[in-house]
């Protein structure tokens, strides 16, 4: 895999060059695992192993726009499992589903860092803070809005 | 005349809008003679977005600042009157040392670090001989701050005694605990403190290949701290005696384990991040076989600290057998929510009440440590704050969470919490904690609803401590702490749940219905508008069956009509 | 090397530096149980099984890995050791999806090993499979007849197609064919001699089991010959008395086993004299006494056990009995009732005082009466008995379901004014028997001898066993029952202390719960319907005693066993968590919650991996990786989801058959052979 040149061969780059492989196309595809064990001359089934330990590896595609939930301490006591429950409802998937239209997936995480901004979600990578379901649905919509473009 | 405009933008800052706040900022200010210039966090998270204007004589701060013709009049004319306030219940008892230039200095500029006298410690401990170095460090009293509370001068000097072809050091910088930020923060605000730590380590260990295992979740940390990485190649701060030291970040990837040593070390070579039996401890046989020292990102941010004040000094602030300061991130519910840095030996109650403005009578307990921690209730908040201290309690200092609970929160729940984060992050290698605390948890799940019996509450009391002797690493050996917290302190809410079926704070969905007083409502129908799932009928009456106890109704109803009860206490 | 010096539960020992716990334990003669260290392989560290406990510190910690120190002080055998790996051991248990045992073999009260002779019998080799099944049940001939099949209710082929395995059927079969080629290795005969008093199932299953054990016996019996319940409880068509002679003329033919007929206890023998004059006595003397219906006129009553004993000595056969109502809904009941058909051309009535569906007897048993035109009433309940110009009257009173008693059942309540009066020339009480215990034997609350329950001891040198026990039973409990006996007694003679095996059996639950997806299945199920037995014709049944039915044909028996699904684990005789769950007292149920379930892999030709059986112990992956230097097995995902898995989920390479290192070191049948052991 050519974005996987310049990584030196050395086994202590493996997740890094998983973490390179997905930030360029958002999952690891069994091919890109046959391509990661070869470039580090190790067995495929080891890679399979190290990925999936960790849980910020995904095996299938996300959605365009990439929810994580932040289940922290401090979003929890604040109310995190009420926000995973609003965006069920209104996507109607679960924790690691995507939604049909590809638009949106879903996942809880533990403390995104902003503690005191609780409850929180992140929508690739952006912070939403101090939440209730109409600040809530109110962004998603946003986020519909702007759909696939 | 103001000198420069400072927005915090540390994650905190961003999330609470500071990136509109400063662009809106440097798109209607036109004085080239202003800089606008962005900073860390000051730990006042609460207050985010925040301003600080520097004019020659003074500097002030603006809390909450919005993007908004409004706000930019008051900062361009420095306005006093809308200035943010500092509680004194808070500024005195603070003490910033380690964070001393968080949040006030732009964190990817080498020169005003070194212009704060950055770097300074690092160039009088090239002048020291390793062991006096080593000396200072002992003599100060630092302990290991991710957890353990491990003297680091001891581990320090375990790592200089060995002879090797290669020495490591490795700053953790995973933060796992989930409602911790305090090492975030630091990469964040003044990631140069933090490497400057890490380079007196490598003089006094004799250490050459340097990393950072950074948490996943923090990509701006990584960002500013790879910044000052090239920064001080680029200085050549790292070059000693003509040899480069390698200063490299990696990346984690999701797994609380890998804040533990040797799990740490699995991931970095690029495996599964078991973690192994000890000994050979790291600084034994570490990453790929070589002697391997592993501080935390704190520890390491006070070594400067300890080298320039002399460990003498450093000492004076403290407690017996806890030092210096320690950052704490404080959440939960109270007022202000943030990181504090207090000096060890300040009580509990300080930080919740005074520091966090929590409300007397309305804090049940504190969490410290998260979920390897555990709960200390309200009526022991008169203890200081020290690794003993703590642990008599049956809690640890930890890496610094601290979760203030509310009267109104379910500590069953609580301890359910934690114990399915440890449950979900357990590498599952060995016997007690794969197994135990999948067992303790489904326990603590039929106890949340109401399906819990007596025979479950022994279970747990006899399970927990099990695990904790049995299990392989501090993940398992912590795990069934905040359950047996919970259990020490608040037993009554467990059998309330297990005799009573009743939750008494209300708060466990199983045990708890809605209810609508129709004397107090108002038939406003916002209740009926916002219900998802259209369990309130016409005529008022919230169908229980259907309900999923969202809790929407109760928020959005502007007479607080409707409320938690016990189940089938009101509707039948 | 440096010598270090230590101590090993209170031993003072030296050995070399560098050791493991582990290594200067065992070398010390102390064991300490591990499932995942293996000498050639790097430690895990993962079980925790093999915890002591550093007394200095009062840490347990992992003997395996961890070194020895100088003055170490190490406690590895303590109550509170032997509780912390029983908890680590029923954590596991917990977790495990499995079946140590088959259904089949759990559910008979003998234990048979049925799996092993339906596959014996599969393969058509009907010695073997009558060995298999004399290892547990010495009566095969007379049991492939009359047993009630407990292993075919909770067979498991059901979850297939609905039908059991007709197991019993070929055991008839295994049975007739080698009955009289077939005889058991006979130890030689030692001196020590035993007294059985009563000669049905238990006492000879007691006989038996002592003398493959060397040890003589002699039987006594009341009756004029021998067999009890076999000869004169059970009628003639279900057990032909033919069959049991050829039955028990091998017991004769083994030599040591001496039966006594006509002699009663407490007349011909004597208890006390017994006792002294052998080394000890078994009393299996049965439940035989018939419960009265406690009513006005109940001595005008037959008692069910009664008439069949008579007839039984009058070879079964006997005079017209007239028109005949049995009260009762037991298979004594059955058995009067049945056996009345075959006497008489006139009605033949049930009268039971609960429902169809609540009735005690065999589902089997009631469908072969009203075969047989026995008319049942149901909720019927006499109160009443009385003679009238030489006919009997009987008062009977209609009853309704009323509240659920204690045993679950709910309870039949009489309805006011709905009694009312029937005919008969003759009524049979058969609603339970008791059991006449000889002066001077303890007995229990029931009245039945009190044997402990452990061990079968009375006192002294005194055991008991069977129906006289337990009140009245099957045969095959009383058969069950007796072989443990055996073994109590045997143990008893050596002087030392009998102390049933603990077993432990790790189950995926009753086949009612289960669905196909839920099985491992070691192979394809043949598609065939259950092969049923063939009856004589419905003439036959109702005017003879003559058996009801034939024996399979070695085809349909062959046939019959491929049905068989094979459902114990491969890995039962040889599984370390299942040996270590026994030594510590675990059990699989003590903690409870979600098992480990992931689909099993039977691609590979010769190979099987079930994870729901792995404990995690990494040996298949470091076994493969270090000593084989292949890495086809690595460890996906963590937490409690952690298994093994090979690349992208493909079966093993075929090769792997020529190697099989990772399925020697897999202490449990997570990765194991296909091919069943025996
Ligand atoms: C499950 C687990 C998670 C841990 N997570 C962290 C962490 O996120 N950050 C950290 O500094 N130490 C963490 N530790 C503690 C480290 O193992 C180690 O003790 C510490 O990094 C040593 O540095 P110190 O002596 O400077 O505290 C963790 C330990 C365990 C067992
Ligand atoms: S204690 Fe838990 S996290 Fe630690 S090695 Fe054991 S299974 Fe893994
Ligand atoms: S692996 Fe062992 S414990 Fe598991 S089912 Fe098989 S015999 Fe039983
Ligand atoms: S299928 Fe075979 S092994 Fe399974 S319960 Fe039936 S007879 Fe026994
Ligand atoms: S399959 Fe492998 S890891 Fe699992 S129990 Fe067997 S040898 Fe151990
Ligand atoms: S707990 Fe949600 S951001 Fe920390
Ligand atoms: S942990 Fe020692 S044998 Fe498994």
């Amino acid at each position: 895999m050519q974005l996987l040149e310049p990584l030196e061969k050395d086994r202590s780059n493996l997740i890094k060059a998983i973490q390179m492989v997905q930030a360029e196309k958002g999952f690891i595809s069994t091919q890109a695992i046959k391509e990661i064990s070869d470039h580090f001359g190790i067995p495929v089934v080891e890679v399979e192993g190290v990925l999936s330990f960790y849980a910020q590896f995904k095996r299938s595609k996300p959605g365009k726009y990439k929810i994580a939930v932040c289940d922290g301490t401090a979003c929890h006591i604040k109310g995190s499992s009420r926000v995973k429950n609003w965006l069920v409802e209104e996507l109607k998937i679960d924790d690691g589903e995507t939604t049909e239209d590809g638009l949106f997936s879903m996942e809880t995480v533990a403390c995104l860092g902003c503690c005191s901004l609780a409850p929180v979600v992140s929508i690739n990578g952006k912070v939403y803070g101090n939440l209730n379901r109409k600040k809530l649905l109110k962004i998603i919509k946003d986020y519909k809005n702007r759909g696939d473009n | 005349m103001i000198k420069r405009i400072k927005v915090g933008m540390a994650s905190c800052g961003i999330a609470a809008g500071a990136s509109e706040v400063k662009k809106f900022l440097q798109q209607n200010i036109d004085d080239e003679n202003i800089e606008i210039i962005e900073v860390g966090c000051i730990g006042h998270c609460y207050a985010e977005p925040l301003v600080e204007v520097e004019t020659e004589k003074t500097s002030i701060f603006f809390d909450q600042v919005e993007p908004t013709e409004e706000y930019l009049e008051k900062i361009l004319s420095v306005d006093k009157n809308s200035a943010m306030t500092f509680r004194d219940e808070r500024v005195s008892r603070e003490k910033l040392k380690v964070t001393r230039l968080a949040g006030r200095i732009d964190p990817v500029s080498f020169d005003e670090y070194i212009e704060h006298g950055g770097y300074q410690s690092l160039e009088k401990a090239r002048k020291m001989q390793p062991e006096e170095i080593i000396k200072e460090v002992k003599t100060s009293g630092l302990r290991g701050r991710g957890g353990g509370g491990f003297p680091t001068g001891l581990k320090w000097s375990f790592l200089a005694a060995k002879e090797a072809e290669k020495k490591i050091l490795i700053c953790n910088a995973d933060e796992g605990d989930p409602g911790a930020f305090m090492d975030r923060s630091m990469m964040e605000s003044v990631p140069h403190q933090v490497l400057e730590g890490m380079l007196i380590a490598a003089l006094a260990t004799g250490a050459t290949e340097l990393f950072i295992y950074a948490r996943a979740e923090y990509p701006l940390a990584v960002k500013n701290i790879n910044k000052a990485i090239d920064q001080i190649y680029e200085h050549k701060v790292n070059v000693f005696d003509d040899r480069v030291i390698d200063i490299t970040v990696k990346e984690g990837a999701g797994a609380f384990v890998c804040g533990e040593e040797t799990a740490m070390i699995h991931s970095l070579e690029g495996n599964r991040g078991n973690p192994r039996f000890r000994p050979p401890y790291p600084t034994d046989e570490g990453y790929k076989g070589y002697p391997t020292l592993i501080n935390n990102v704190e520890s390491f941010s006070n070594v400067p600290i300890v080298i320039k004040e002399g460990g003498k000094k450093y000492a004076e602030l403290g407690t017996e057998n806890s030092k210096g300061t320690k950052l704490f991130a404080l959440a939960g519910d109270l007022k202000y929510a943030g990181l504090v840095e207090v000096p060890m030996g300040l009580t509990i109650g300080e930080v919740v009440y005074d520091i966090g403005g929590a409300q007397r009578g309305e804090v049940k307990a504190v969490q410290i440590g998260g979920p390897s921690g555990g709960c200390i209730p309200a009526e022991h908040f008169d203890v200081p704050i020290d690794y003993d201290s703590l642990e008599s309690l049956g809690a640890i200092m930890g890496s610094g969470g601290l979760i203030v609970i509310g009267s109104n929160r379910c500590m069953v729940e609580t301890a359910r919490y934690f114990l399915e984060f440890t449950t979900k992050e357990s590498c599952g290698k060995c016997t007690f904690c794969r197994i135990g605390t999948k067992r303790m948890l489904e326990t603590l799940e039929k106890i949340t609803k109401g399906e819990g019996s007596m025979d479950d509450i022994e279970f747990l009391e006899d399970l927990g401590p099990k695990v904790i002797e049995a299990s392989l690493c501090g993940l398992g050996q912590t795990a069934p702490n905040p359950v047996l917290s919970t259990l020490r302190y608040f037993k009554d809410e467990y059998l309330a749940h297990v005799k009573d079926k009743h939750c008494p704070a209300l708060q466990c969905n199983d045990l708890v219905d809605i209810f609508l007083d129709q004397e107090t409502c108002i038939e406003c129908r916002q209740c009926i508008k916002n219900c998802p799932v259209d369990a309130i009928s016409d005529d008022f009456v919230v169908d229980n069956d259907i309900c999923t106890r969202c809790n929407t109704c109760v928020e959005v109803c502007p007479v607080d009509a409707i409320s938690r009860v016990k189940r089938g206490e009101k509707n039948g | 090397m440096a010598k270090v010096n230590l101590r090993i539960d209170e031993k003072e020992i030296t050995a070399e530096e560098g050791q493991t716990i582990l290594e200067v334990a065992e070398d010390n003669g102390i064991s300490i149980p591990t499932l995942c260290y293996h000498e050639q392989l790097s430690t895990s560290t993962s079980c925790f099984l093999c915890m002591v406990k550093d007394k200095k510190t009062g840490n347990y910690i992992p003997s395996c890995s961890s070194k020895i120190t100088d003055g170490m002080d190490i406690e590895a055998t303590s109550d509170d050791i032997f509780e912390m790996r029983k908890t680590a051991l029923n954590l596991l248990l917990s977790e495990h999806s499995g079946d140590c045992e088959a259904p089949c073999t759990m559910a008979c009260p003998a234990g048979i090993q049925i799996e092993d002779y339906l596959r014996a019998a599969r393969k058509g080799d009907f010695l073997e499979a009558l060995k298999i099944i004399k290892e547990r049940l010495p009566l095969p001939m007379s049991i492939g007849r009359v047993c009630p099949r407990f292993c075919e209710e909770d067979c498991r082929r059901n979850v297939i197609d609905d039908q059991a395995v007709n197991i019993n059927d070929v055991k008839r079969f295994a049975a007739d064919l080698h009955y009289e080629d077939y005889l058991e290795d006979l130890p030689k005969l030692g001196n020590k001699k035993i007294a059985i008093v009563g000669a049905g199932p238990a006492g000879y299953t007691v006989a038996y089991y002592l003398r493959l054990k060397g040890i003589k016996s002699d039987l006594f019996d009341m009756m004029p010959k021998p067999g009890g319940m076999l000869r004169y409880g059970i009628p003639e068509y279900r057990l032909p008395k033919d069959v049991l002679d050829t039955e028990l003329a091998h017991f004769e033919k083994m030599g040591g086993i001496d039966v006594y007929c006509n002699q009663k206890l407490g007349e011909d023998v004597k208890l006390d004299q017994l006792k002294e004059d052998y080394d000890a006595v078994v009393l299996t003397i049965g439940s035989w006494c018939s419960r009265s219906m406690r009513t006005e006129g109940e001595e005008l009553a037959v008692g069910g056990i009664d008439y069949l004993e008579e007839l039984g000595r009058q070879g079964w056969s006997g005079d017209d009995p007239g028109e005949t109502i049995i009260v009762g809904g037991g298979n004594t009941a059955m058995d009067c009732a049945r056996s009345t058909v075959r006497l008489t051309k006139q009605d033949v009535y049930v009268y039971y005082r609960r429902t169809e569906k609540q009735m005690p007897a065999d589902q089997i048993e009631l469908i072969e009466a009203q075969e047989e035109a026995v008319k049942f009433k149901f909720l019927t309940q006499p109160i009443k008995l009385r003679k009238e110009n030489g006919r009997l009257i009987l008062t009977c009173i209609k009853m309704e379901l009323g509240e659920k008693d204690a045993s679950g059942r709910r309870k039949p309540i009489p309805i006011e004014g709905s009694e009312f009066e029937v005919e008969a020339d003759t009524v049979i009480a058969a609603i339970g028997q008791s059991t006449d215990a000889p002066e001077g034997v303890l007995t229990n609350r029931w009245g039945d001898v009190d044997a402990q329950d452990d061990n079968y001891l009375v006192e002294g040198n005194l055991f008991s066993a069977g129906d006289c026990v337990t009140g009245p039973a099957t045969v095959v409990e009383a058969i069950g029952a007796g072989r443990e006996t055996a073994n109590s007694v045997a143990a008893f003679l050596k002087g030392k202390e009998y102390k049933r095996d603990y077993n432990i059996n790790v189950s995926r639950g009753h086949w009612q719960s289960l669905s196909k997806d839920d099985l491992v299945l070691i192979k394809e199920p043949v598609e065939r319907k259950r092969a049923e037995l063939e009856y004589i014709s419905d003439k036959q049944r109702t005017n003879s005693f003559k058996e009801t039915n034939k024996t399979l044909t070695e085809e349909e028996v062959k046939k019959e066993a491929e049905r068989c699904i094979e459902c114990s684990c491969s890995y039962k005789e040889d599984c370390k968590l299942k040996d270590y769950s026994e030594e510590y007292k675990a059990h699989p149920e003590a903690m409870v919650g979600e098992k480990i379930r992931f689909d099993y892999d039977m691609r590979h030709p010769e190979i099987i991996r079930d994870p729901g059986k792995c404990i995690k112990c990494e040996a298949c992956i470091k076994v493969c990786k270090e000593v084989v230097n292949k890495y086809l097995l690595e460890f996906k995902e963590r937490g409690y989801y952690t298994r093994v898995g090979t690349e992208l989920e493909k079966p093993l390479p075929v090769d792997c058959k020529d190697c099989g290192e990772c399925i020697e070191v897999c202490p449990v049948g997570a990765l194991d052979w296909k091919e069943k052991k025996r």
